[in-house]
């Protein structure tokens, strides 16, 4: 099947009015030895052939049968049914990038929307329209600082970053002539400070903190911050959005920059994607904030209106002097988190994000009480938390795996001092029935 | 009293929409530590579901999409997005799946994308490829990354110009500085094709490669492409190929054939994932094999007959997205691929061209046609003879959107005077097709008589033309519930 329009009737008249007979003379300007002969028969499929064959496809998938446990940057959160509502209508599925602004006020408006709840949320002055992801945004908020300090060539990353994030942020920068320190954890499972102080020096341009980090701990923010601000370096807070409905928002807490994806919103798992980076930034970082923005004017009449501004910036315009290459953002799965944030609203996103905590805090006190379950720190969690097995990891998992729960993500393959060790997140899809069976389980499985 | 709400203005004490389960006494005993928490709420608006739905609507009122109007958008081939493809990327198998899953459970979607690189191969000329660029730039950016790392391990640290046509579109040299690399502009020739000379002249030991299109941005095919790749492997130079433009040549030519190393596709744009609204696309890349190895990160294999997923690879540029780029997307680029066949992936070429040149034909009686050759799937025209009345592209754009239809890519490429690139997709019926040229009479004729209506248009749209300067100059950029909305 295809979704071509013109069928012979059509085609003739139009060859006619082009002089030609054959859809071959109009290829006529190319190298002959470079045209591939057309395909002899056809093996396209019809529509009812192909969902036959993608239902086939996504039964082959047994992960979604489990009760599963895996957090580690890709959350499993409700998603409410007024998401899926709006986001398959056809003005926005199908809607090109709001250039012509007078015919897209709607999808505009959108995204203005999307950048104020951002900043709501995270408390600072300016958001863009959204990046690719938790990853690019970090990567480009290191860009933009040292953009900021053009002269420092120092950058400080925590250890506790999300691992993928920090590959991709060594993507970005590396062309750069950079020095690039990592600061480790305490046993609590936070930044130690000793060793942050031991690298900040007036070369920093920025320093990049995770709060919640990758092995859930609530980092000390502030702390961080004041030690950094002494050195002028731009403080960077990438952060699940969802832990803002409840904690200190990017600005109590002092950041200049705030990043991270807002997939717990809206975005159901996907498979990694697509999910939605943001960036929010101080009043003083707006010129150097990639991607799209939509700010808001007047049109000839007086009257209120969106488009999208400050293109200077932007690769269509500055070419290679533009602050990002990025141009195709993810706006459609924006759109699903402004949705879903604006379904939760000011009350909903603090019993939501403290609902989360709270099953995630009952998880981890049942299973510490367990003998064989050791904790990996003691520091507050926000969503997820690590612990290590004393027995082999490979019975833990298949004894889990046997009762169809998925218990979290196994922490070797990052870190050697990980071995051992689980990832475990629990949202508020999951009851207590099944918290429950997890700890029921885990018993046995740190016994036997 | 203006009538625009935003949804901040449309707050009400007390109202919501959320709900959530509750569980009785068992999790009360768990409360953060005080000190950790937000002083106030976020400033959200409080909102019904009934007043959040309404608000969407209204919202979705004052867009359009291809599925409402013509898209004749040069460059972003804005093809019918499948309803079907709609419909497998929901489907719980798939949406119910994280990126870290132990591979045994999820050998649906490394199926989907072992065997959607495959596709992509066949018809590109490449022989492998990664899925996770999260759009065209980003495919960009893996593979201009690629060509770097290749130099690098052949010790060859002086490679530091990228070469790129002037007509090329703008990410190809933002790219190419976010590698590091000095991006060096080509001429185009009076054909439209790349000047010789002038490549010949800036090529050196200092040249990384050459990104290019082709067809170009003006819809045109290079009667010496081959010669041209030869000439930068001449030199020690790779040639990176910008996918943007394949839909006039799908399944038809093939990169790979052209010489090319290295290439990225949009899938948005040939595959007909859907554009909501400026994202979520997805930029894979693919290589011949000389670059394979430099890939990114993770990787599909099979291995013992079934997928695995390979993390970690020392010779990788390493990973450029949290997981594995946008599988949603993708996964609808899948089921086009299979819809069509490889049969069905050619039609759409040979059909994207023959509506393109039958449009091309019939412009000519309002615009000037900079270059009278054949064009591919896409053309540029000019605009600039009703400049004597005041008129320019700009004003043409806006009136076609009272017209019902969107307007062309206008301003782009930026080497042609008041051009417009109008590019109809394989999509568009012959009555679409003859409607859009009737407008342009309409259109012409409004010039003539009454240019003013012209340059002040848009008339019928929910605003009229909107001052960008004004938005630059004084940027606000977000609203709040303290806002006062006039």
């Amino acid at each position: 099947m295809d979704f071509i329009s013109n069928r012979e009737e059509q085609n003739r008249h139009l060859m006619a009015a082009l002089g030609i007979e054959s859809m071959e003379e109009l290829f006529s300007g190319v190298q002959r030895s470079l045209l591939r002969s057309r395909p002899v028969s056809d093996d396209g499929l019809s529509e009812l052939e192909v969902l036959r064959l993608l239902e086939g496809t996504a039964e082959k998938n047994r992960f979604p049968l489990f009760d599963q446990y895996l957090g580690a940057g890709a959350y499993q959160h409700h998603v409410p049914a007024l998401v899926q509502a709006v986001c398959s209508k056809s003005e926005f599925l199908t809607a090109y990038t709001p250039y012509q602004p007078e015919i897209s006020q709607g999808m505009l408006q959108a995204i203005f929307e999307y950048q104020s709840v951002i900043c709501a949320l995270t408390g600072m002055d300016m958001a863009n329209g959204s990046l690719y992801d938790g990853a690019a945004a970090c990567a480009e908020a290191i860009l933009m600082a040292l953009r900021h300090h053009p002269q420092r060539r120092r950058v400080v990353i925590s250890s506790l970053l999300h691992p993928h994030y920090r590959q991709v942020i060594n993507q970005y920068l590396s062309s750069h002539d950079l020095e690039v320190k990592t600061v480790g954890y305490d046993a609590e499972g936070q930044l130690d400070l000793a060793g942050l102080s031991r690298v900040l020096n007036d070369q920093t341009a920025a320093v990049l903190l995770q709060s919640p980090n990758f092995l859930g701990f609530l980092e000390p923010v502030k702390e961080v911050f004041e030690k950094a601000d002494q050195v002028s370096a731009v403080r960077i807070l990438c952060a699940n959005p969802m832990s803002y409905g409840l904690f200190s928002s990017a600005r109590e807490l002092d950041a200049d920059i705030a990043v991270g994806d807002s997939q717990p919103f809206g975005l159901p798992l996907q498979f990694g994607g697509p999910y939605v980076g943001y960036v929010a930034v101080r009043e003083g970082f707006l010129r150097q904030l990639p991607g799209r923005i939509v700010g808001e004017t007047v049109d000839s009449n007086g009257k209120r209106g969106f488009v999208l501004t400050l293109q200077a910036r932007e690769q269509h315009i500055r070419r290679e002097k533009a602050t990002s290459n990025i141009c195709t953002n993810q706006t459609l799965a924006a759109l699903a988190s402004l949705v879903a944030m604006l379904w939760y609203g000011p009350e909903g996103m603090r019993r939501l994000a403290l609902t989360n905590y709270q099953r995630t805090a009952y998880l981890r006190q049942k299973l510490s009480e367990i003998p064989g379950i050791r904790l990996f720190g003691t520091a507050p969690v926000f969503n997820e938390f690590a612990l290590f097995f004393d027995r082999p990891l490979v019975r833990v998992l298949r004894l889990f795996r046997k009762e169809r729960i998925e218990p979290g993500l196994p922490l070797g393959r990052y870190d050697r001092r990980w071995v051992g060790a689980l990832l475990i997140a629990a949202t508020e899809m999951k009851s207590k029935e099944q918290l429950d069976h997890y700890i029921e389980v885990a018993r046995q499985a740190a016994s036997r | 009293m203006s009538e625009l709400k935003t949804i901040f203005q449309k707050s009400q004490k007390g109202q919501r929409a959320y709900s959530l389960p509750t569980d009785g006494e068992a999790f009360d005993a768990f409360t953060p530590p005080a000190e950790l928490l937000r002083t106030a709420p976020p400033e959200l608006p409080e909102v019904s579901e009934i007043d959040l739905t309404r608000h969407f609507a209204d919202l979705a009122k004052r867009t359009v999409g291809i599925d409402n109007i013509f898209y004749p958008l040069g460059s972003c081939t804005m093809k019918l997005n499948p309803r079907v493809n709609e419909l497998c990327a929901s489907l719980p198998g798939f949406t119910r799946t994280h990126p870290l899953a132990p591979d045994k459970s999820v050998q649906g979607n490394l199926k989907v994308i072992h065997e959607l690189i495959s596709m992509l191969c066949e018809v590109s000329g490449m022989t492998a490829g990664s899925l996770t660029p999260n759009a065209g730039a980003q495919g960009e950016f893996a593979g201009v990354r690629m060509i770097t790392a290749y130099h690098h391990r052949r010790g060859d640290h002086a490679r530091t110009e990228m070469l790129v046509p002037d007509n090329a579109h703008g990410t190809n040299p933002a790219t190419a500085a976010m590698a590091g690399l000095k991006a060096v502009a080509i001429r185009t020739d009076a054909t439209g094709d790349l000047d010789m000379d002038h490549l010949k002249s800036l090529l050196s030991e200092r040249t990384a490669g050459l990104m290019l299109t082709n067809p170009n941005t003006l819809g045109l095919f290079s009667p010496r492409i081959s010669a041209i790749t030869q000439l930068v492997h001449n030199t020690g130079g790779l040639l990176f190929y910008d996918g943007a433009n394949l839909n006039a040549i799908l399944n038809i030519v093939r990169p790979g054939d052209m010489g090319f190393d290295v290439m990225h596709l949009n899938l948005h744009k040939t595959f007909s994932t859907p554009h909501g609204g400026g994202g979520p696309g997805s930029g894979p890349v693919l290589c011949k094999d000389r670059l394979k190895a430099f890939l990114p990160l993770p990787r599909v294999v099979v291995k013992n007959n079934s997928y695995q997923v390979v993390w970690k690879d020392r010779r990788s540029i390493g990973q450029i997205a949290s997981f594995h780029g946008n599988f949603a997307i993708y996964l609808r680029a899948y089921a086009y691929c299979k819809a069509h066949g490889y049969a069905g992936l050619r039609r759409v070429g040979e059909q994207a061209v023959l509506n393109a040149n039958y449009l091309k034909k019939q412009m000519g009686q309002y615009f000037t046609i900079p270059y009278p050759q054949s064009c591919m799937h896409e053309f540029v025209v000019q605009a600039d003879r009703y400049l004597d009345r005041g008129v320019r592209a700009l004003d043409i754009a806006k009136r076609l959107l009272d017209y019902g239809v969107y307007a062309p890519t206008i301003y782009f490429p930026l080497i042609i005077r008041e051009c417009m690139l109008i590019e109809p997709t394989e999509c568009e019926s012959q009555a679409t097709l003859d409607r859009f040229i009737a407008i342009f009479g309409q259109i012409v004729k409004e010039i003539e008589s009454d240019p003013e209506l012209v340059r002040s248009a848009p008339h019928r749209q929910f605003v009229s033309r909107l001052n960008e300067a004004q938005a630059a100059r004084k940027p606000i950029l977000k609203t709040s519930l303290c806002t006062q909305e006039v």
